[in-house]
């Protein structure tokens, strides 16, 4: 048996001896090494790192605004302007973007639980920099540090904006370090956060303009700001007219910002040198991909008119009932929307046709022909466009704040000088008959010209209930012609009170139609936090 | 292929070697395969009426001429036989037959007899495996291992079957059994299933909790052929064979007729004027071959097994094919008298495919196609046309260059020192090392240029993996008076290494560089082109020990323990330790039973085992950032990467562990004539690594690995083998297997985080339906269906579906609130049935195969049996009635087409005809076969192969699916060809 235990022995010897050599370390060394991560332990951030470690906050708004199902569809596919109807190609996608136009969404719609974690996505990233500032981990200058830190409070604020106005009654967190599962707060209370925070934090953000584009710098705060107080209304039934005034009015007295000469310029692929953008959610076809409202709205034979090299999907377009609102001499109705014939950029024959008309939204087995609809034209497609645009989204424009002055001015009984602000921004609109740039007053206090109401497949309108009866309605269409494709168009609707009562294209007013002016809580939130509870209307 | 010929040519000539007419005599003796003398054996010349017996010691010594064939055969032994060419001493070793009960089973780091083991564990030997054109060693003993499910889900040459033990047990981790190809781990396609002796399974946790960590999906050992050396014996093997595949089924899609049938009755199709079957197009009839050649030469102390097999498969797709050489040299040497035993193995293997554009995806663009339009179009180029996801299925095949070579080498080598009786030490390293590299390229044809203006894509990956393992083991065996001990004791030390490189680029000037001049490409330039590489290690340390005891093999048991380490687990979890033991009992033994002579074996096991599941992926558990180009944004007039945290960081993330109890009843009854085994066992997974939805805020990213959730298996095992007759002239062997298996999901928790997820979604369907098509829930089994129901269609040809209340309303009203379950994708039971016969010098074999109790999404009725859609082509049957009216509904994932999928297959049947022994002169062994593959399947189900739904994957919780874009099975017809010299 001794000489058994002494083989044992002298095996194990050697092994150890062998592992020992093969492996360098030692026979149990479980270390794991790191080749394609950076370990924390490794790589100490300081001032010159900045910009990368702030960069990840507005990254997420990129793939929110116009990516896939995003906030642009959210918007614009639960409004009166666009609709995504079944394509020849039975792209229908689970009735997903019919839910959306008739708001029979359900808490396990997708359009607004991408929102809600983008922006949240948006938000964690910001807690945990500031953490980082604030403990020190990422040590900075004391002047740099709180111009850093008030830049990240104001694109947090931006986020939580967002759902204040699409999910209302959401969480707010703010330490990183607090790894509670987090109370949900009324909208009232996100609402107070958000004034506080922009509030607060103005007098540390930078003014400048042209090194702050695409940030959160003191104008793009106000603006927020201006753009909250505008619908404190419909937030928590408060009037703040004033406050967006003089909101509006310290962004038109400094004197950064202008309208830019031509409207197409706000939204071309080099939009970032408008003169007119307050705040935009800047994108690269290299570096900043998320932009791809053109390959959802344009037919795949569109690619021949633009030599794309990527094939469009084919989807969205204009609801006709809003396209004959326009006047026909209103240079936006074409700098807006793809219309006619289009034509290959090689042959010059004509590659597609696009017509006003859709039959329907789809379901009942209506397909839309493949050049049904006006398209998106609105962000300039550039020749040899790949799946990625360059153009910037500009979130917050001038004439955008000359709007919101309008809005309120005619809102507390100034119609007029409202009329002097719309034609203002009118006037580029109506180069070639600039008599009609301009309104008056008595126009803004009219009803809207929109002819509300059920389209039937031949085109006829029944249900007949128009727009006249619209308080402000033709400011409303004021806001549409000017802002068509924007992004806002549900949030404005709400605002006038179409989106509660008006019927559309195939959308009737809800059953529980005021519910529906709210996103309901995504189901998976709540499943994953129980403090959670649902919004009214969607129990 | 020219260097084998020539090589096959060699082989030839050396065996035709001249030999002259003399009467020799030969000593000898016969042993069993420990050395053991074998007393009484048979020895006969064949031919000759003369017949010896061995003595004691095993000896031997009678007269014969050269040439002449020596048969010795002897009870509970395989016969054997070797022609006699000159020598004057022989060392017959006899292996142990099946049927005895002393067969060697291989248990992992050793071997047991079938009488000694306690634990779940199948074999399977080289003479029951499936004959025929075998893709690899998985379809060798498919239908043969009761609960190891084995199916071939796709018809490319290239896939491997898809194996899958006792259900499925982890969430992250793999599904896939570990594999081991002579004690170093491999996979299903290492070795050419030619050259397999025997394959083992270890089914249950106490026999695989000794593979620790790396087991809980079961381990397969697979043993490759080794020259059981008899003196100066030298033996040639060719196998060859060569097979014909058709599709197993096609799609019947409308033709042309029936387009132009349907515009005259005003349906909006386009009429383009011609006719073409777009399948017939893309398909073939394909002919294969295969050779492999085995060698084994030395004597008892000295020797070397050589095995060459090459095989060219094509795939029914055009183009698609993959060529394969594997390469395997064994070299054995033992010296101070057996003392020391050396063994070395070199695996080459390289697999090859150029494969063009033939992909799933160019069979759905078949599918869809027009019937009545044209290959090409005027200007004699590829006929485009520009509709939504709509490519030409030829100028995708044609256009595109798609190479891929993997190549590996295994490179082992052990020693064995046996210093006393009983007492083995080993010593075992190897290194594995492979590397795939693929290419890819567009021309000026294909539509990414003429559609998509890109001017050519190419790209190239590549990806190397080095595998170091070295094992350390002491065994030691002692017997004494009718016990029996067996220790062993280890430590085992494995190191991964995993490589990538990838590059894209587009824009190139003329398209004669296909992959091969990747900077000639505009793109990376603009920044548009793409640039990856990674690296990646990890570390397995484990130390293992096993005891076993039998007394009279009557009463057994087995214990043993493996502690184990993985670097990708959280610093403070890195260790996890798998003790298993199990008991044996056989009743057969004691005296009341030994009386009944019917019975031979009826031992009652009993085991618990303990085994790990490692993480999928390195790193999980560690605080590390990236600098990320998505997570950048343009901050001071200029595009950054983002710097983030690369995850949520978990550093208690742990082992996964499954707690198995397996009780089983081995029998042998009537003279061995009828036996096999039954086992139940329960399985419970605790400790889940699961990607787990975490609320987002507090944490960082709206997911997290942790270890959250239970999942528990059960079932019901049966193998059942009848030796019907086994007279020398008719032998009928039967067998059948079947499995039952019933999962359950127990919870998705975490207390840690104070987290439950009740459900989550699995499956998609693809655009243009985009939603999920299973539900895995908390308290339900993995696998279920997940769907609105539909129980009607109106008037208008909508859906009627029944609704969350239960009441029946039209789909326009429904939500996806109302989808509710339908069915299952997973079999509950899995039956296979074998059948061999011998009647004189013929062999006729056939397997049958079958699943029952579940459910399989028919994806291509899913989307083409609808007349919505008049841009694609539909089935023939898209226009019949469904319930007494025709579709106008969308396209939606409805449970309509949901089918039962139960199936029988004939899967095997094989005909063989061995000639006389030197019927030619110098060939030993002469055997011809036909054999044919998936021949014919008795189901209800409406698709293309109800088998042909995929478990892995993308598919691991959305079980039975046929996918609409797919490589579709084939059948196989098979001529081959067996001679030994």
């Amino acid at each position: 048996m001794k000489r058994i235990y002494k083989s044992i022995y002298s095996t194990i010897l050697v092994g150890v001896g062998l592992c020992g050599f093969l492996s360098v370390n030692s026979c149990t060394n479980l270390d794991e090494e790191v080749f394609s991560e950076v370990l924390s332990k490794d790589f100490k951030p300081g001032e010159r790192d900045l910009p990368s470690i702030v960069a990840p906050v507005y990254a997420s708004f990129r793939s929110l605004m116009f990516g896939w199902q995003g906030y642009f569809d959210l918007q614009e596919e639960s409004a009166d302007h666009i609709i995504t109807p079944v394509r020849p190609n039975g792209w229908d996608d689970a009735g997903t973007y019919r839910r959306m136009h008739q708001h029979n969404w359900t808490t396990i719609q997708w359009q607004p639980y991408n929102t809600w974690q983008q922006a949240y996505s948006s938000i964690t990233k910001a807690n945990m920099i500031i953490m980082q500032i604030e403990e020190d981990t990422l040590p900075l200058p004391a002047d740099v540090a709180s111009a850093a830190i008030a830049e990240l409070r104001a694109a947090r604020a931006l986020a939580y904006y967002l759902l204040l106005d699409n999910h209302g009654n959401v969480p707010i967190v703010t330490d990183y370090r607090d790894v509670e599962l987090p109370e949900q707060k009324t909208r009232e209370e996100v609402y107070r956060f958000v004034v506080n925070e922009l509030t607060e934090v103005v007098p540390f953000l930078s003014e400048e303009v042209a090194s702050m584009y695409g940030r959160m710098n003191v104008w793009a705060a106000k603006a927020l700001l201006a753009k909250i107080y505008l619908n404190a209304q419909v937030y928590i039934g408060e009037q703040q007219w004033e406050k967006v005034i003089a909101e509006t009015e310290d962004i038109i007295q400094s004197g950064a910002f202008r309208l830019d000469i031509a409207y197409k310029d706000v939204f071309s692929s080099t939009n970032e040198s408008s003169p007119e953008i307050i705040f935009a959610v800047p994108y690269d076809e290299v570096y900043g991909h998320g932009n791809q409202l053109h390959m959802k709205t344009l037919s795949p034979l569109s690619r021949l008119v633009y030599n794309m090299a990527a094939g469009p999907w084919g989807g969205n377009c204009a609801v006709p009932q809003f396209i004959d609102t326009y006047d026909q001499d209103d240079q936006r109705l074409f700098d807006s929307w793809l219309q006619g014939a289009q034509y290959n950029a090689t042959t010059g024959d004509v590659a597609i046709t696009y017509v006003k008309e859709v039959p329907g939204i789809g379901g009942d087995g209506t397909v839309a022909a493949d050049n049904a609809g006006y398209r998106l034209g609105k962000y300039a497609i550039k020749n040899g466009a790949t799946n990625n645009l360059d153009n910037d989204y500009p979130m917050f424009r001038y004439a955008d704040i000359l709007m919101m002055k309008a809005e309120a001015l005619l809102r507390t009984g100034r119609e007029n000088e409202a009329a002097l602000l719309v034609s203002e921004v009118r006037e580029r609109a109506f180069k070639p008959v600039p008599d009609k740039a301009l309104v008056t007053g008595a126009e803004l206090l009219k009803g809207s010209m929109y002819n509300y109401g059920w389209q039937e497949k031949d085109g006829t309108v029944n249900g007949n209930n128009g727009g006249a009866d619209i308080e402000f309605g033709r400011f409303l269409d004021e806001l549409g012609w000017e802002f068509a494709g924007e992004a806002r168009r549900r949030q404005d609707i709400i605002r006038f009170g179409v989106f509660q009562t008006k019927s559309w294209f195939n959308h009737r007013p809800h059953a529980r139609a005021q519910s529906r002016t709210l996103f309901p809580i995504p189901n998976d939130e709540i499943n994953k936090n129980p403090k959670l509870d649902q919004n009214p209307g969607y129990e | 292929m020219k260097r084998i010929i020539i090589l096959l040519l060699l082989l030839w000539n050396v065996c035709f070697s001249i030999y002259a007419q003399q009467r020799l005599r030969l000593n000898g003796k016969v042993t069993d395969s420990t050395g053991e003398p074998i007393v009484g054996a048979t020895l006969s010349i064949e031919g000759h009426n003369e017949q010896y017996s061995s003595t004691v010691g095993g000896t031997f010594s009678f007269e014969y001429d050269k040439g002449d064939k020596l048969l010795v055969s002897s009870v509970g032994y395989l016969p054997f036989s070797v022609v006699l060419d000159g020598q004057s001493t022989l060392h017959v070793q006899l292996q142990a037959s099946a049927e005895a009960l002393d067969e060697v089973v291989v248990i992992g780091y050793g071997t047991q007899t079938r009488g000694e083991i306690t634990s779940s564990i199948a074999s399977v030997k080289s003479e029951d495996f499936t004959k025929g054109a075998v893709k690899d060693a998985g379809q060798l003993i498919q239908g043969k291992v009761a609960g190891l499910r084995i199916s071939t889900p796709s018809g490319d040459p290239g896939e491997s079957s898809q194996v899958n033990l006792r259900g499925l047990n982890s969430i992250n981790g793999s599904q896939n059994p570990l594999v081991i190809i002579d004690g170093i781990p491999g996979d299903l396609n290492t070795v050419a299933p030619e050259d397999i002796e025997s394959i083992d399974v270890l089914k249950d946790g106490s026999a695989a909790a000794i593979y620790g960590t790396r087991a809980t999906a079961g381990v397969i050992l697979v043993t490759t052929r080794r020259n059981t050396a008899t003196d100066n014996r030298t033996t040639i093997e060719y196998n060859g064979y060569t097979s014909l595949q058709t599709l197993f089924r096609k799609p019947e899609m409308m033709d042309a007729s029936d387009y132009r049938r349907l515009i005259a009755d005003g349906v909006s199709y386009d009429d383009l004027g011609t006719e073409t079957n777009w399948i017939d197009e893309v398909t073939r009839n394909p002919l294969s071959h295969n050779h492999n050649v085995t060698l084994f030469g030395g004597n008892s102390r000295t020797n070397f097994t050589g095995a060459i097999n090459y095989r060219d498969w094509e795939g029914v797709f055009l183009k698609s094919g993959q060529e394969r050489l594997n390469v395997r040299t064994n070299l054995h040497h033992e010296m101070f008298e057996g003392k020391l035993k050396t063994n070395m193995q070199l695996i080459s293997r390289s697999a090859k495919s150029n494969n063009g554009g033939s992909s799933p995806y160019m069979w759905r663009q078949a599918i869809i196609r027009n019937p009545t339009d044209q290959l090409y179009n005027e200007h004699g180029k590829w006929q485009e046309r520009d509709a939504y996801f709509y490519d030409n299925p030829l100028g995708m095949i044609h256009e595109t260059i798609d190479d891929r070579i993997f190549r590996e080498t295994r490179l082992s080598g052990s020693l064995d020192y046996r210093p006393v009786e009983g007492l083995s030490l080993k010593m075992l390293l190897s290194r594995v090392q492979n590397n795939n590299l693929s290419g890819n390229a567009t021309t000026f044809n294909h539509v990414n240029t003429t559609k998509n203006n890109l001017n050519g894509t190419a790209s190239r990956d590549t990806r190397a993996a080095t595998e170091n393992l070295m094992e350390l083991t002491a065994n030691y065996t002692k017997s004494f008076d009718g016990h029996k001990i067996d220790m062993l004791g280890g430590y085992s030390w494995q190191d991964d290494t995993f490589e990538q490189f990838y590059a894209y680029n587009f824009d190139f000037p003329t398209d004669n560089y296909t992959y091969n001049k990747l900077e000639a490409g505009a793109a990376i330039q603009r920044g548009l082109g793409e640039m990856t590489s990674y690296k990646e290690n990890r570390k397995l340390i484990g130390f293992f020990a096993r005891v076993a005891y039998n007394y009279k093999e009557k009463y057994m048991a087995m214990a043993s323990i493996r502690r184990e380490g993985s670097s990708t687990f959280g610093e403070n979890n890195k260790w996890g330790s798998f003790p298993a033991i199990s008991l044996g009992w056989d009743i057969a033994k004691e005296d009341f039973l030994a009386a009944i002579g019917e019975i031979n074996q009826l031992k009652l096991r009993t085991g618990f085992g303990v085994t790990g599941t490692i993480a999928s992926a390195s790193y999980m558990s560690q605080t590390s950032y990236n600098f990320e180009r998505a997570q950048g944004a343009y901050i001071n007039g200029k595009w950054v990467p983002g710097f983030v945290p690369t995850r949520n960081f978990n550093p208690d993330l742990r082992w996964e562990r499954k707690h198995e109890y397996n009780v089983g009843l081995d029998f042998s009854l009537f003279d061995n004539r009828v036996y096999g085994s039954f086992d139940y066992y329960t399985r419970q997974v605790k400790d889940l690594l699961y990607q787990f939805n975490v609320p987002s805020p507090p944490y960082l990213y709206p997911n997290m690995m942790l270890n959250a959730g239970e999942m528990s298996n059960a079932g019901f095992e049966a193998l059942v083998n009848v030796d019907a007759f086994r007279e020398s002239n008719f032998k009928w062997k039967t067998g059948i297997t079947v499995a039952t298996n019933k999962n359950k999901l127990i919870n998705l928790s975490n207390d840690q985080f104070n987290v439950t997820v009740p459900f989550f979604e699995a499956g998609y369907t693809g655009e243009p339906i985009q939603i999920a098509t299973h539900r895995v829930e908390v308290g339900r089994a993995v696998g279920d269906f997940y769907v609105l129901k539909t129980v009607g269609v109106d008037d208008d040809g909508k859906w009627l579906i029944e609704n969350k209340e239960g009441e029946t309303i039209p789909i326009s009203d429904s939500s996806p609130d109302d989808r509710q379950y339908y069915g299952n994708g997973i079999p509950d039971v899995n039956l296979g049935w074998n059948n061999s016969f011998h009647y004189k010098n013929i062999d006729f074999s056939f397997n049958f195969r079958g699943s029952f109790g579940h459910q399989v999404l028919n994806m291509t009725r899913l989307y083409y049996e609808n007349p919505i859609n008049k841009a694609y082509n539909a089935l023939k049957t898209a226009y019949d009635p469904v319930y007494g009216q025709t579709l106008t509904n969308d396209l939606v994932y409805v449970s309509h087409y949901i089918e039962d999928a139960d199936f029988l297959k004939l899967d095997n049947v094989t005909l063989g005809y061995t000639f006389k022994p030197n019927a030619i002169k110098g060939v030993q062994n002469l055997r011809m076969y036909a054999s044919g593959f998936n021949l014919m399947t008795i189901t209800g189900y409406k698709g293309l192969d109800p088998e042909a739904a995929s478990y892995q994957g993308d598919f691991t919780f959305a079980p039975g699916i046929e996918h609409r874009d797919r490589y579709p099975t084939t059948r196989m017809f098979t001529v081959g060809l067996n001679v030994t010299f």
